[in-house]
């Protein structure tokens, strides 16, 4: 079983559009979960840059992109990388 | 002493009589022109509350304007007494006053009214200070005494000054009868700075009202006030913020921070990210701090402090504005941002013109494209609110 990690982005476009609600996300996951996941801040990813990642906030998901993320997306996002692991 | 080897750091600090919203203790401070002549006022007005406060607001406003336009700081003396407006039920006007007058090679003048004397902490033990005292009339309150002196300050001295509040602390106490008064607070002043030599005006000037505020076990029996002009060696800090508008100037603006002596500090993560690819030094972000509106502060080796730009910086001006204490506020990104401002003296911004092409983002608030204009309202406020000297570099 491999670590996922989960990159929230905390760059101006990201923050402006809600990812402050985001970090809250490690004291949110299920247990069976949480000591598998690495949650890191990151500087803009770029994902924000021509809208081709569609609208901010972005989470990185090992290498999938969240655009407009939630609590609820990551989670989901998370629960998948653990099955196809 | 050659002129700009020396900076005058000016720090104060206050608490109000408990249970009073409102200080009638009141600070002010000024530098006018280039040539950095500091005015530095501290006036209790009579009572407390905001009757007080307006006594003495008036007073300081007035000293200042008077000193300013140089007029004889005994005729402005004068016409503050005779100006005050009368208290009803005491049919008195009346507001303590001591007014600093310091010019950047160091001479200063000090008038003083009824506060407890200004403390000199010189170096050289043979600074003496020779006061004069000049009487004036009051129409409500008679004559009054006031005390002129003049001296020269050296490097790395201070002028300490106090509220009555400060030196009247614990009145009462078995142990303080008379309260901590004015030569045990001066003890205290002169081993706080035997201890640590360089400790700032900003520093000093809280830890004499914290410990007054001890003396009344945190419920302060008047507004306790302390100001300090320190002739320093000026600390020097870097802020660099937003991308060049060359790439090719990316090598020089990691230099120019990697080279820098004092602090430096980058606002801004492609900022942070070219630096940090520059100098192949690490970013890491700091998640333990959460706030709402100011993004996580980061961290890179030799770099004091990493933050987001526009959002932080504008969180930033508003503590300024504001006049927060660091100390005393959460911390997040804006206020460690606060605290290296309000640490040093110089404060150069490095400020990189390359449009944000995210922020070309029709959906977003127009705030975020003004760093250039928010980077001016920074400077004007470190300068004129908190005197410090501030300068912008664009590349
Ligand atoms: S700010 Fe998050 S991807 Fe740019």
């Amino acid at each position: 079983m491999t670590n996922i990690t989960v990159k929230i982005c905390t760059g101006t476009t990201c923050y402006v559009m809600g990812a402050s609600q985001l970090l809250s996300l490690p004291q949110l996951l299920p247990e069976g979960l949480a000591s598998r996941v690495l949650v890191e801040g990151a500087n803009c990813l770029d994902f924000c840059k021509n809208g081709q990642h569609g609208k901010a906030p972005f989470v990185q998901v090992n290498n999938t992109v969240i655009p407009e993320a939630t609590i609820e997306k990551v989670k989901e996002a998370i629960r998948q990388a653990a099955e196809t692991d | 002493m050659k002129p700009n080897e020396y900076f005058i750091e000016v720090g104060s600090h206050q608490h109000s009589k408990f249970g009073q919203p409102v200080a009638g203790d009141v600070f002010v401070s000024e530098r006018s022109g280039d040539e950095g002549r500091t005015i530095t006022i501290l006036a209790d007005g009579l009572g407390s509350g905001v009757k007080a406060c307006v006594l003495a607001t008036l007073t300081a406003t007035m000293a200042r304007r008077f000193v300013a336009a140089d007029i004889d700081v005994r005729r402005a003396a004068e016409i503050i007494m005779a100006t005050l407006p009368v208290c009803r039920q005491r049919k008195i006007a009346y507001s303590t006053f001591t007014i600093i007058d310091t010019r950047a090679d160091g001479s200063v003048q000090v008038i003083e009214h009824d506060n407890p004397p200004f403390m000199l902490l010189a170096k050289n033990p043979k600074t003496a200070v020779q006061k004069e005292q000049f009487a004036i009339q009051s129409q409500s309150t008679g004559q009054r005494n006031l005390y002129y002196s003049r001296f020269q300050l050296e490097p790395e001295d201070r002028i300490v000054v106090c509220s009555d509040g400060v030196t009247q602390s614990g009145m009462g106490r078995k142990e303080m009868p008379l309260g901590w008064t004015d030569s045990a607070a001066g003890q205290f002043v002169s081993d706080l700075v035997s201890r640590d030599p360089g400790i700032s005006a900003r520093d000093l000037s809280r830890a004499v009202v914290l410990r007054a505020n001890l003396n009344d076990h945190r419920k302060p029996s008047d507004d306790t006030s302390c100001a300090v002009v320190y002739l320093r060696r000026p600390r020097a800090a870097l802020i660099a913020t937003g991308p060049p508008i060359n790439p090719a100037k990316d090598v020089a603006l990691a230099n120019t921070v990697r080279k820098f002596d004092g602090k430096t500090v980058i606002c801004g993560g492609t900022t942070a990210n070219i630096i940090s690819r520059e100098l192949k030094r690490e970013i890491t972000i700091d998640l333990s701090t959460r706030d709402m509106n100011v993004p996580p502060p980061s961290s890179m080796k030799g770099v004091d402090l990493v933050t987001e730009g526009t959002l932080t910086l504008s969180a930033g001006a508003e503590l300024l504005e504001k006049n927060v204490d660091p100390e005393a506020a959460e911390p997040n990104a804006a206020t460690m941002l606060l605290k290296h401002w309000l640490d040093s003296d110089i404060i150069r911004f490095l400020v990189g013109t390359k449009i944000n092409d995210a922020h070309q983002d029709p959906n977003l608030p127009v705030e975020l494209d003004i760093r250039r204009n928010l980077i001016k309202r920074i400077v004007r406020l470190l300068e004129q609110k908190h005197l410090k000297k501030a300068s912008i570099e664009y590349i």
